[in-house]
This record gives C-alpha cells, structure tokens and sequence, in this order.
C-alpha cells in the first residue's frame, strides 16, 4: 500500500511538473541545444518530429521561405511551414497568437524591428532568445542576444542621369535644393526608418552630424531652437522629404525611372527588383565617394523561439543553419542578393555581386541598437511624428 | 396588509400581447438579429470603447509608467490637448477626412444617380452597354483605381518624376493638386462607389411608379419641377443611404490616401490611426476609430430622422406599372457620348492599363519589345519571381486563394442577402418600434467601424480562450465578413421593403397566404432586382477586401486580395496587375451566372 501510495505522489508530483513548466522546458531545452552539436540537433529534431511536431516559422523576408526549403533537403526528416506576415502586422500577430493555445501559431519568428521584439515578445516572456555555442567565436557579441540572423542595409541611391549629384555630406540633403527629391518612407510607417532616426539622436551619431554640420558650414553647431544637432538635422531633412513611394521597391523602381537627380534612402537589395535596362541609372553614393555623416542604415533581423513551442530543438538547429554558410549562401538565399549580411565573419559575399562585406559598412551606416531606441523612443517618435505631417 | 394581485383582467393584455408580438414573423426576426447582432457587432463597439480608456503593452506602458490594462484618461488628454501633436494626429486629418468622405459622397451621387437617372427614365441610347460597364469600378479594390490615376497622370513635374499615359501620349503635365492631394483622392473613391449610388437609387428609380409624374405633368409642372418636387423626394431615403454608405467607406478608406496623399504629405484619420496604433499609441488610434464611427452615428441619425419624418415612401403600389421615358430629343446622342466617353475612361481604361502594366517588364515602357506573358504563364524560375514559380495561371497558391476567396464571397453572399432582407423586412414592417430602430442601427454599426480596428478586435477575439478554435479557420472569415458586410445588405433589404406598401402584403394575410410564401411569391418577386443586389453587394464586397483580412489570414497568400496588395506592396506590379484584372473577371463571371440563373444582375435590375 505504502509502495503504491508513494509511486502515485510520484505520478502526481511528476504530472504537476509537466502541466505548469512548459514554458521553463523550452528554456531548459533551448539551453541545453546551445551545446549541442548539428547531428545531435537533428536526433532530437526527429524526435520531435515523431511525436507530431512540424516547425511553423513567420517571417517578414522571404528569403526565409527559400532558405527553410534548403533547411528541409539537408533535413528531410524536419518540416518546416513558412508563414509570411507583414511587418506591420508582426507584432499584434504574433502577442495575440503565442501562448493562446492556437493551431498552427508560430514556433519561432524571424522579425525586425528589434525594440518591439524586446517590448512586446521578450520581456513579456512569450518568444525567448537562443545562440548556439558553437558560433560564438565568429559572431560578435551584440549580435547574439537576440540572435541576429543577416542584417539589411538602406543606402542612399540617385538616378545619375545628370552625373553626379556631389552628395559630400549629409546636411546637403536639408538644404533647400534637395526639396522634395529625397524620397524616403513615411517613418511612420516603416519601423525600421523610425529606428534610424531615433539613432541619430545617441550621443554617437549626434556627434558625428555635429562634427559633418562643422565641416558642412565652418562653424561649430550651436543649441537654438533644436536641443541636439541630430534634431536639427531631422527636422530639415523630413522638411525635404517626399513620400511619393509607399514602398522600397516601388521606391527602387520608381527612381530608377523617374527624374534624373533624384535621392532615395531604401533598401540596397530591392535593386534586383529593378528592371534591368533601368538598373545603370542609379548609382550608390558610397560606392561613388564617402559622405560625411552617413551614407545610409543596417537593421538587423532577429530570430527568436515561441515560448510555446513543441519543437524547440528543430528552432535551435533551424537558427543554427540559418547562421552556418550553408544556410546562409545557399542557393537563392540570402547571401545571393546585394544588401543582406551574415554576423558570421566567416561569410562573405559572393565575388562579382557589387556589394561590400558587413565590414564595411560598419563604419559608415547607422546602425539599429535596441537598447537605445527602447530608451529614447517615445520622446523622438513624437517630435518625429509631428514633422511627418 | 394583502398586496394587490394581478387580476385576470390585467394578465390578459399582456399575454394577448405577448401572443401578438410572437405571432408575427417581423418581430421575432427582429428579436433574432437583436441577439445575433448584440454579440457580433456589439461586441468589437464595446471592445474598441474600453480600448479607448485603457492602457496597453508597448509604448503606452512605457510612457505613461502604469501597467498594461488600467483605465486612464490619459490618450484623450493627448489627442485633444492643442498642441502640435493634437494638430497633426488628430485635427488636419480630420479636416482632410471630412473633405475627402463629404466630396467623395456628393460626387458618387451626382455622378451615379444622374447615370442611374438617365438610364431608368430617360430614352438614352446604348443603355446595356453603359449599364453593364459603368459598375467596374465598384468591382475593382479602391486602391487599383488609385494606382491607375497615377498611372495616367504622373509626369516629370510632380512627386518622382515618372511620366504616365497622359504625359507619355499628349506630352500634357497634369498639376500636382490634380495628381496627389485631395482632389484626386475625392475623385477616385467618388468614382469607385458611383456605381454603388447607381445601383441603389437606380434599383428606386426603375421601379417608381410613373402615375407620380405623369401626374405632375398633367397639373402642368415642368421638367425641374418634377424632378425636383417629385422624383428627388422619392429616391431620397435611397440617396441619403447611399451618401452615409460612402461617406464612411471614404471617411475610413486607408489605401487610396496612402497612395494619393502620401507624395504631398496630406494625411486623413485613417492613416494617422494606422500609423498611431503602429507606434504603440492604440488608446489614441482607438479614439480616431471612435471619432469615425460617432460621425457616421450623426449621419445615421439624419438619416432615420428623414425616414421617420415621412409617412411614406412607397413606390410600389400595385397600382401601375408603367414607366413614361423622358425623351431626349437632340440632346439624346451628345449625351450617349459624353456618357461613353466618361464611362470609357473610368471603367474600361483601368482593365487596358492593369492588362497593359501585367505584361510589361520594364515599368513606362509599353513597346512591344518590352511584352511578355511571363507573369500570366512563365514557367521558369526567374529574376521576377517572389516566392512565386513564375506565371500566376500555373501557380497552385494562387489558384488555391482563388478558391478560397471565391468560396467566401459565395458564403458570405448568402448569409449577408438572406439576413439582409430578413432585417429590411422586419425593421420596416415594424417601423418606428424601438426595436426595429435598434436592430436596423446594430446591423449598420459594423460599416461605420474602420476595417482595420475590426480585424484588430476580432483577432483578440479568437486568440482568446473561448475561442482560440476560430483563429486561422475559414470560418472566422466568414463571421467577421458577413458582420461587416451586412450593412450592405441590410440598407439594401429597408429600402426595397419601404417602396412596397404594407396593403399588398395584407391581402395576403386576409386570404391566410403563410408567411414564407408572402415573402417566397410576393414581396421578394416584386423588389426581385433590390434584393437580389443584396446578395450581389457582398460578392463584390469580399472579393475586393483586404485591410480587413490582413490580421485574420493564417499567411498573406492566402486569400486572393491579401496576396495583390502583397505584390503591391513589394513592387512586384505586374503581377498585381494581372491579379486585380483576374479579380474583376471572376466578379463579372459571377455577375454573368447571377444573370443567366435568376435574370438579375448589378446592372439588369436597372436598366441594362
């Protein structure tokens, strides 16, 4: 009786710990998957995969769809299904579906816009962040927690149908002259503009504006109606801007065919949207001279894992294919199209493709810092909001 | 002390009351659709309310320092405090709104009814065609018409400098106004709901009995006269709900100023209530949500003040069937043309550009060189495609949201037609109770609500516990659509049930016709062509929806419309061309079979 009243509690006991730490398992699970070798992923993968699991991912980028195909012909026993949401929509998707119990919610996600991933996903506990062990050598730090899985650039980029424009330094694009040919979109709109220009304002980037303003004007920059440079900068720069384009590729093409001289700060890989006949009208700034200041932005796209999910093993070794070369360059994936860039150093682009290594940029984009635009974004977005229009 | 008890004689009027009211089949629909609607359309109302006073996750915990779910005052405070935020978010997009939705639905009226006037009561030539083609524009998203206009009307002067059709033929740069703003924003969701006023003041105006007039004529009153003593008083409950109709469609339409209004930062509600919910200010997008609905409420109230005021707006009287033609004279054939050249440019000049634009690689340039049909049935996997295998005719995910989208449209059609009439049946028969206005007022609530705030709510609903079995299902679309659209059919269902005069139906009763049979061989023969435009309304409705699918679809392809603005939004143009011109196909092959089945169609009810 004693034997039989102690293996219930154990039962009990056991059950209880099944029931309430779903949540914690993944965490556990995800942990012990960073020091897991591929081949020992891909076993509990399978086994996840036996008892009924299939990966749901969503993704905003669809090379994502390209590169979870290459996933499952490395993988044949795995199934992934690609879900492509739009990025405004990520979000409220996404905190309404994880944890709710629905079918086919999502297991991880590949997202942009890292301030409301921490907002809304990671510090509400409903998406956690994983890194594998192995990687950790040849992806710098800032880019593992949450781990960035390729970053994208916006460049600026001109119809050179009347040579060069003589971009030398950003606070030309405030002066008068450039009214109404920057074409940028509505940063109200697109995420991933706010965030550049809330980056402007950290002490970092206002100081170079300060020291581009300086060179620009041959004065020192001085607190008048703006309290830091890079407010100044903003204001005359959204003044100038022209929101024809609702979006980058429409921006790319529409630029490549419209007036000659005219600027747009979009996404450097929606070039391949751009028909070729059109393509030798536009000319990155960079790749012509450097800009004082900045010649564009990076944000990156960031994976995390559903706290719900039952296949956290298949997350881990998914994410992990996503950082490896083969995943990464496979074909038709990331690394094939200008514009996207591994935090692996390991990989490199392609030679012939008219593009620069991620070391490259480093120095002369603005580059997304959650941490920052989490802190500073109320008091930016409102004084950026009310300058929109 | 004994307390008073009922007496048989006090019980006995309430229960003949009571026996009353369930005797009659209008007063348990209404009480039906007031429970139905209580909780469908009801629901999202209260949801939005308390949305508007509470605090949420995000920006809103983070600036305000209070934890996600309390209740505060604080988003109205924002919104309306007279500063420069208050200016931008809230006034100047009111103001460019109100603009918008007021001229948009003076102009879809003048435009609509005076078609619909010249093709039910006039001797206009090449009636069928201009009945037949003018409702295109209704079938097509409002947004593909917006596209369109700048497509023609861009040119190296304005906005990037690309040159459109106008330019590119006639050498003419429009002016910016004419191009971005809100004159062209007025113009196209005027033009696109045209034939929504055509359709409805049309559908009164064919069947009007022409004694009225003839009447008028007899007593010697001219031609103004009758029109305006006699013909607009007759069809005004239907211009009333016509107006309401598209001033709320273009008061929360969200697409076409993007596209137009962008360029020359002239932003509406709308866009300012995306953009607010999207930075994590829900609580103030709610209010401008709100604000949207409260001003439909006061159109809707002018409305059934109107409706109510009169005693009577029958036109069907059993009395007389005839319709006596105004003839035209001289002017009959300068009119047919004018009529076909108008009709020409807004109906059948979008089809050529959308054929023209889905075969063309490289964007402006329209030589033959420049043509192929990858984008209708490439096989190979090319430099175009975006997830896609090359030509959408040999894609599989296209057809499959083809089917979906197809079969949701019919879905929905039949639920929306048949409680649409239903509820025009009982709210008019019991007009002027409490309950009818009540349930005629619940049924209409869903339209004045923003597409978009009604995908937002009705996802936290079915990712909410009780009902977490509806996310991703075919059948939460089918829910969410059928609300959304009902007010379509229910305005469709009160206004054809007010034109037939209660005596007809009486008849019946006193010769102990059952109900169903009144309603199966009476009253749905006679108002045949408005009903059926009940039915019809919705096809087209779900066909071209799209801000409300966006949030509730399991993936972006799959429905059909969730998918061409996905290819809008990437750039991808010619299949969104090929996309749109295959939507307005299938929505004219339904109109087709609608026609050969049953003989009605949008247009054949009217004059065609």
């Amino acid at each position: 009786m004693k034997r039989f009243l102690s293996l219930l509690l154990v039962l009990a006991m056991a059950l209880s710990m099944t029931v309430s730490a779903s949540a914690d398992s993944v965490q556990d699970a995800l942990a012990a998957a960073a020091a897991m070798t591929n081949e020992e992923l891909y076993e509990k993968a399978k086994a996840e995969m036996a008892a009924g699991a299939q990966l749901n991912f969503y993704s905003t980028t669809s090379f994502a769809e390209k590169a979870a195909n290459n996933f499952m012909a490395a993988y044949p026993e795995l199934k992934l299904v690609y879900a492509e949401i739009d990025d405004v929509e990520t979000y409220t998707i996404l905190t309404n579906t994880i944890g709710s119990g629905v079918k086919d919610s999502a297991d991880m996600a590949l997202t942009q816009n890292g301030p409301d991933l921490k907002t809304y996903l990671l510090d509400e506990g409903l998406a956690y962040t994983y890194f594998p062990e192995s990687l950790k050598d040849v992806v710098e730090e800032k880019n593992q927690d949450p781990a960035i899985v390729t970053y994208i650039n916006s460049l600026l980029i001109y119809h050179n149908g009347n040579g060069s424009v003589g971009l030398t330094n950003v606070w030309q694009l405030t002066e008068e002259e450039w009214k109404d040919k920057v074409f940028f979109k509505n940063p109200t709109n697109e995420t991933v503009n706010i965030n550049f220009l809330i980056m402007l304002t950290s002490p970092e980037w206002n100081a170079k504006l300060e020291a581009a303003y300086q060179s620009r004007y041959g004065k020192a920059w001085e607190k008048g109606e703006f309290e830091t440079c890079a407010l100044e900068f903003i204001d005359g720069f959204l003044k100038n801007v022209n929101y024809t384009y609702t979006s980058a590729s429409k921006m790319a093409a529409g630029i490549a065919s419209g007036a000659p001289g005219n600027m747009g700060l979009f996404v450097f890989s929606k070039l391949r949207k751009v028909d070729e006949a059109d393509r030798s009208n536009l000319t990155i700034v960079q790749f012509e001279n450097a800009v004082e200041g900045f010649s564009g932005f990076m944000y990156p796209i960031y994976a995390t894992v559903a706290k719900d999910t039952d296949c956290p093993y298949t997350c881990a070794l998914f994410i992990n294919y996503l950082l490896s070369e083969e995943g990464f360059a496979g074909e038709k994936s990331w690394n094939s199209s200008q514009g996207y860039y591994s935090p692996n150093k390991t990989i490199q682009k392609p030679e012939g493709l008219d593009d620069q290594p991620y070391e490259y940029w480093t120095d002369c984009l603005v580059f997304e810092d959650l941490t920052y635009i989490n802190d500073h974004f109320v008091e930016v977005y409102e004084f950026i909001a009310t300058r929109v229009g | 002390m004994r307390k008073p008890q009922p007496n048989s004689s006090m019980r006995e009027p309430l229960l003949y009351r009571l026996r009353a009211f369930v005797t009659k089949p209008a007063n348990l629909l209404l009480v039906f659709f007031l429970c139905v609607l209580a909780v469908l359309s009801l629901m999202p109302m209260v949801t939005m309310l308390t949305n508007m006073f509470t605090i949420h996750l995000g920006t809103e915990k983070r600036l305000y320092r209070m934890p996600t779910g309390s209740w505060t005052l604080v988003h109205f405070q924002k919104l309306f405090e007279g500063s420069d935020w208050s200016r931008v978010n809230f006034w100047e997009p009111l103001k460019h709104s109100f603009i918008v939705a007021f001229g948009a639905g003076i102009l879809g009226i003048a435009i609509g009814g005076s078609i619909a006037w010249f093709v039910t009561r006039s001797d206009l030539k090449c009636k069928k065609f201009i009945s037949s083609v003018f409702v295109f524009p209704y079938m097509m998203p409002a947004w593909t018409l917006a596209l369109f206009w700048t497509n023609m009307f861009q040119n190296s002067q304005v906005g990037g400098g690309n040159i459109g059709m106008i330019e590119s033929i006639f050498g003419v740069c429009m002016p910016e106004w004419f191009v971005y703003g809100l004159f062209p924003m007025i113009v196209v969701i005027g033009l696109h709901y045209s034939p929504f006023a055509y359709l409805l003041i049309g559908g009164i105006l064919k069947n009007m009995d022409a004694t009225l007039e003839e009447s008028a004529t007899i007593l010697k009153a001219s031609r103004w006269t009758i029109i305006r003593r006699v013909t607009i008083p007759i069809v005004m409950p239907a211009i009333l709900s016509t107006f309401l109709l598209i001033f709320s469609s273009g008061f929360s339409s969200y697409t076409v100023p993007v596209f137009l209004g962008s360029a020359v930062k002239c932003y509406t509600l709308s866009t300012k209530m995306r953009a607010l919910i999207q930075a994590g200010y829900q609580g103030q997008g709610y209010i401008i949500a709100f604000v949207s609905i409260l001003l439909g409420c006061i159109i809707l109230g002018i409305n059934q003040w109107f409706t109510g005021k009169r005693k009577s707006f029958t036109t069907v009287t059993g009395k007389s069937g005839q319709v006596s033609l105004v003839k035209l004279r001289k002017a009959n054939w300068p009119i047919t043309i004018v009529l076909i050249v108008f009709i020409c440019f807004v109906a059948i000049m979008p089809l050529i550009s959308f054929a023209l634009e889905s075969v063309i690689r490289q964007p402006g340039n329209y030589s033959l060189s420049n043509m192929t049909l990858h984008f209708w049935i490439g096989t190979e996997d090319s430099a175009y495609e975006t997830g896609m295998i090359a030509g959408i005719l040999l894609n599989t995910t296209m057809w499959k949201a083809v089917g979906r989208q197809v079969l949701l449209a019919l879905v929905v059609a039949l639920i929306v037609g048949t409680s649409g009439m239903l509820i025009g049946y009982a709210c008019v028969r019991r007009r002027g109770t409490r309950l009818s206005r009540f349930v005629e007022s619940l049924a209409f609530f869903p339209y004045l609500m923003p597409a978009m705030a009604f995908g937002t709510i009705y996802l936290a609903v079915a990712t909410s516990e009780n009902f977490k079995w509806l996310y991703g299902t075919f059948a939460l679309l089918v829910i969410v659509s059928a609300v959304k659209f009902l007010p379509f059919a229910s305005r469709s269902g009160v206004n054809s049930m007010l034109q037939i005069a209660p005596e007809i139906e009486e008849a019946a009763i006193i010769f102990g016709v059952p109900w169903h049979k009144r309603m199966l061989r009476i009253l749905f023969p006679i108002q045949k062509s408005s009903i059926l435009s009940g039915y019809l309304l919705p096809v087209i409705s779900v066909m071209r929806e799209v801000a409300l699918f966006t949030l509730l679809v399991p993936y972006a392809r799959y429905m059909l419309t969730t998918m061409l603005f996905s290819f809008n939004e990437t750039g991808y143009a010619q299949y969104g061309s090929a996309v749109t011109l295959l939507i307005i196909l299938i929505i004219m092959l339904i109109n087709s079979l609608t026609n050969k089945l049953t003989g009605a169609s949008f247009d054949k009810g009217i004059g065609g």
